[in-house]
């Protein structure tokens, strides 16, 4: 009997003392129940205070069947009238062994008024919060998405996703064993801390325009895909990050992965000429040309001997005889490019590509980012050299190219890109700025003003001509570059690519247009991107309040149409679709009218539903409220406008 | 006119004093909720139970009291009151979890099963006591307890109540073995009921449910039928060392059912964690230790048979319902004594602690009392009590 007790004794010893923790949890999760508060998502905004992304609050009904059992009924049948399922669906729920069933997820918060849950015994209501993005896919690999319970998953999302979250409160409920529950006294209520708001440097008006432009110019020329960069040379600000085909964040899980990528910052291509802006700039840095120098474009083949005899031909896309290096960088010969890379040397060649920030991420603030393939003068085979540049045998992202252009159009200093400007709290107060900072000189003032120089004759009279803005100056530089596939360069593939600033003598915007396997009549990057270029430039110079123009003759449509160019220009306007006008801003969203005629405005907001209020005439300046709000069918908006004389007087 | 009073085993007193009044506070706790929700008010079965304690304690003194000599005298007309009321019982008696275990007399209810007890094994003392020379003689011996053995088992089987019907059964058993039965008896009587246990268990669903829930569950599983026991054991872990504290159980709170009955020592867990469990079982441990010495150095067999047969009583049901609680054994309907809600258990136990007491009283307590034996023949010292238990 003694040993009796003595089992007993270990038994309790057992139960209590050794396996205590584990009957200590299963016990407290049996009784207490853990009611987590969710903490609000911070909101997104764009650089003028335009929401992009915000959450609003659905309502979900579950139930106790337990405790239901005697209004099931009556649930059944009130949730069948509201949401037109037979009673049938929610008896089964309700009849379930289980002590929680959802009955509708999700679900408008009206709906909370018209079910009296008081009178219900056994419903359970929870508030849930969704993110509802305004613009749709209007930058939607750059704005990202976030999963069910409010994780960032993607781009902005997920790389401010700490700032953004908050901190999610909880209610320790305690729980009889008839499920019963009420407020545990042990354990205080945890208010949820809401996340922070985040405001990025995009401008959502301009990037609404970018992928507008892009998605046309991709159609017209058959292309795969493509992408729009434009950043602030003199900050580094990012202003758009367009790119077609985009995906819609409201939509998450319906679109693969792939076409989730922003791939200005994760795809790396070859860039083809854009990259003699390197070899330029070492040459002209160094002081190894001038450009007035003259050489032998070989009219168009030069044969390069390489060891052991063998050799490689060089070619030009426009035969050539003696140019001088202005003029070979203005048409894009290859060939004299190659001749100028023999006189810098790989060491300095490779110096210069790397003080251009080529072969290192930019440390932009977005998830994923490549660093490109830019690769040691040790590691070149005896063509390197010639070929790296005009642009092969190294990789580059597209913000890195946009970065080096920026380099030039802000005096040889290489500004970091970025797209945080500002952080700020529940009540506004500014938590965290961004903060545009230098990363280093590339080249001196004096080789930058030359620079401008050689892109802006490129645009005057070079490959880039379709790039010219009536009144505006514009510099750039062409890249149409054979895509490299399975082992070699394709013919009949190509990455057409333009990038530019403007206006050249205080440069406001940096833009690069990149368009994958184009397929139509042509494939150049002065044919294909350089149109989109101007297209983007010149909406944007209609709508930015941040584009002053030095040059009083640069207005951008000139009062009554008197040159051919924009007479032209608004005719084309005019022939425009009303439909394809409003892409990107799909019903229920107020569109984007700035910039528009008067008439053309009124005519967008009546095919959206909307009621324009005319305030003035000629050119819209302004529109309240703004571009990408949502607002019912039938809101009136007014427009400020502006005859257009004025509006270039406004400019000056 | 309380001579012996110098002499009353003190240590018992106490251990069961002390587990009437801490039963107070544990039951309150354990049938708070219960209660509230029953009946409105959380002290209605704290309430109920004081009455009870107090009731037990009137048990106590009373038997404390009477010579227990006289009740030899008494032990065969309580045995055939108890064997009539368990009859009773199953013609009149009130239903409670699906067995006829009540006899109601206006608002007071008790269970027969529990005085049958106690009056079969007084009657086995006294016959054992009496039938001394012949109680190796199985047609003279050994037939005539087995036949009151086996009536009032039998009665309290048919009730439905089988854990209680084999506890007296087995404790039948015990003191027909100290009181030097046939082994070879004995043995037949194993032989022969054996197979008509099993075949009760097996007649009845929930009995088999219970028995093959402890075999496969171990009593760890969470399924339906073992629920109970589960809620039990999570009482009891859920204490650790030192107990969630007095008042804060949450097993109470319908987790548990019947945390304030045969549950209650899972209480007992939670709110006074492992500190509190083993001195609840230190109490009865004393209480054995100190029954078995009384049984020693009593005056007499009788005396001395009475003594094991209400210790063995008390503890083994403490242990049982211990073990039961712990999952060490099948669920049964045992309560543990002093502790548990229930008049029943309470007063009958409280008044054999009371008969025991005064065994205490008429020992000496010198060693040197166990040589001169008042009656009969045989010394104390031939039955080896240890080698029972």
């Amino acid at each position: 009997m003694i040993m009796f007790f003595a089992v007993v004794g270990l038994r309790l010893v057992q139960i209590q003392i050794i396996e205590f923790p584990k009957y200590r949890e299963i016990a407290q999760k049996q009784y207490q129940s853990k009611i987590v508060l969710p903490a609000a998502r911070g909101t997104l905004y764009d650089r003028s205070g335009n929401v992009i992304a915000t959450n609003s609050i659905y309502v979900s009904f579950a139930a106790d069947p337990q405790l239901a059992v005697a209004d099931a009924r009556a649930i059944a049948s009130k949730f069948s009238n509201l949401f037109g399922k037979p009673k049938s669906y929610y008896l089964e729920k309700l009849r379930s062994d289980s002590r929680f069933v959802w009955l509708e997820r999700q679900v408008d918060v009206r709906y909370l008024k018209k079910i009296n849950t008081k009178d219900l015994e056994g419903i359970v209501v929870r508030y849930e919060p969704k993110r509802l993005y305004f613009h749709d896919q209007v930058a939607g690999q750059l704005v990202g998405c976030t999963d069910v319970d409010n994780n960032g998953l993607a781009g902005i999302e997920l790389s401010y996703d700490k700032e953004l979250r908050g901190i999610d409160g909880y209610v320790i409920f305690q729980r009889d064993g008839l499920g019963r529950a009420r407020p545990s006294v042990d354990y205080p209520r945890v208010e949820p801390v809401n996340g922070h708001n985040i405001i990025l440097t995009i401008d959502m008006g301009l990037q609404a325009i970018a992928e507008k432009e892009l998605r046309k110019g991709i159609e017209q020329n058959k292309a795969d895909h493509g992408l729009v960069v434009v950043i602030q040379p003199k900050t580094g600000e990012v202003l758009t990050m367009a790119q077609y085909p985009n995906v819609d964040p409201n939509k998450f899980g319906t679109f693969d992965l792939q076409d989730q990528k922003l791939r200005a910052v994760t795809d790396v291509f070859e860039p083809g000429s854009v990259f003699k802006i390197v070899t330029a700039s070492a040459a002209l840095d160094h002081g190894i040309v001038v450009p007035e120098k003259r050489f032998f474009a070989e009219n168009g083949k030069y044969v390069v001997p390489v060891s052991y005899g063998k050799q490689r031909t060089i070619a030009d896309t426009h035969p050539e005889g003696w140019l001088t290096f202005q003029e070979a960088m203005e048409v894009s010969s290859n060939i004299v490019m190659a001749k100028v890379s023999d006189l810098i040397g790989p060491e300095r060649f490779y110096k210069m590509a790397r003080d251009y920030g080529f072969g290192i991420a930019t440390n932009i603030d977005f998830p994923g980012e490549a660093k490109g393939v830019l690769k040691k003068p040790i590691e070149w085979s005896g063509t390197t050299l010639n070929t790296i540049a005009y642009g092969y045998e190294v990789g580059v992202t597209p913000i890195q190219i946009v970065a080096a252009y920026a380099v030039v159009a802000n005096d040889g200093i290489l500004m970091q890109p970025y797209l945080f400007k500002r952080e700020t709290d529940g009540s506004g107060q500014i938590v965290r700025e961004g903060k545009s900072q230098q990363i280093r000189r590339v080249i001196s003032p004096a080789t930058a003003r030359i620079l401008k120089n050689f892109f802006e004759g490129v645009v005057v009279h070079g490959t880039g001509v379709p790039a010219q803005i009536a009144g505006v100056k514009v510099a750039g530089k062409t890249g149409t570059s054979r895509k490299y596939i399975e082992g070699h360069y394709e013919t009949g593939s190509y990455t057409a690519s333009f990038v530019g600033f403007l206006p050249v003598d205080d440069p406001q915007l940096v833009c690069l247009v990149m368009m994958d396997n184009p397929r139509g009549s042509s494939y150049y990057g002065g044919t294909v991107s350089a149109p989109v270029f101007r297209a983007i430039a010149e909406r944007f110079m209609n709508t930015s309040q941040m584009f002053v123009p030095q040059d009083t003759m640069g207005a951008v449509t000139t009062n009554g149409g008197n040159t051919v160019r924009s007479s032209k220009r608004i005719q084309t306007e005019r022939a425009v679709d009303e439909k394809e006008r409003n892409v990107g801003y799909p019903k229920g969203i107020v569109p984007d009218v700035k910039g528009y005629s008067v008439r053309r405005a009124v005519g967008i907001l009546m095919t959206g539903k909307f009621q324009p209020i005319v305030n003035g005439s000629g050119t819209v300046i302004n529109q309240v409220p703004p571009a990408g709000q949502p607002a019912r069918p039938g809101t009136k908006i007014t427009l400020i406008c502006q005859p257009r004389s004025s509006v270039a007087l406004n400019i000056n | 006119m309380f001579s012996q009073r110098n002499h009353i085993d003190i240590v018992i007193l106490i251990a069961v004093l002390a587990l009437m009044l801490l039963s107070l506070g544990v039951v309150y706790s354990a049938s708070a909720s219960y209660a509230l929700a029953k009946y409105g008010e959380s002290e209605r079965m704290l309430t109920s139970h004081a009455i009870k304690v107090l009731l037990g304690m009137v048990g106590l003194f009373i038997g404390m009291r009477v010579n227990y000599r006289k009740l030899q005298r008494l032990t065969k007309p309580a045995v055939i009151v108890a064997v009539g009321l368990l009859m009773v019982t199953l013609i009149l008696g009130g239903e409670a979890k699906g067995a006829t275990r009540w006899l109601r007399f206006g608002s007071l209810g008790f269970q027969p099963s529990e005085f049958a007890k106690y009056a079969l094994l007084f009657h086995l003392c006294t016959l054992i006591a009496v039938k001394q020379e012949v109680i190796r003689d199985f047609k003279r011996g050994f037939i005539p307890m087995m036949v009151w053995i086996g009536m009032v088992t039998v009665l309290v089987m048919l009730q439905p109540n089988f854990s209680m019907g084999s506890m007296i059964f087995f404790l039948s058993l015990i003191m027909l073995f100290i009181g030097r039965a046939k082994l070879s008896h004995l043995g037949l009587t194993f032989a022969i009921l054996l197979p008509l246990i099993i075949l009760y268990m097996v007649s009845a669903e929930y009995r088999l449910n219970r028995f093959l829930n402890f075999i496969h569950g171990g009593g760890d599983a969470s399924g339906k039928t073992n629920y109970q026991l589960w809620q039990g054991i999570l009482g009891f872990g859920n204490g650790g060392i030192f107990g969630v504290g007095p008042g804060e159980s949450k097993q109470r709170d319908f987790f548990l059912p019947e945390s304030y009955g045969d549950f209650v020592f899972s209480i007992v867990g939670e709110e006074y964690g492992f500190i509190g469990t083993i001195f609840f079982m230190l109490l009865f441990l004393m209480i054995m230790y100190r029954g078995f010495r009384i049984a020693k150095v009593a005056p007499d067999i009788f005396g001395r048979n009475l003594a094991v047969a209400i210790t063995c009583a008390i503890t083994c049901y403490a242990l049982i319902n211990a073990g039961v609680t712990l999952g060490m054994f099948p669920t049964t309907g045992l309560p543990m004594p002093f502790v548990s809600y229930g008049g029943s258990s309470m007063v009958f136990s409280a008044g054999a602690i009371g008969v025991l007491l005064n065994i205490s009283s008429q020992t000496d307590l010198h060693p040197r009392a166990r040589e001169v034996p008042v009656v009969g023949s045989v010394n104390a010292d031939e039955v080896n009590i240890g080698k029972v238990y």
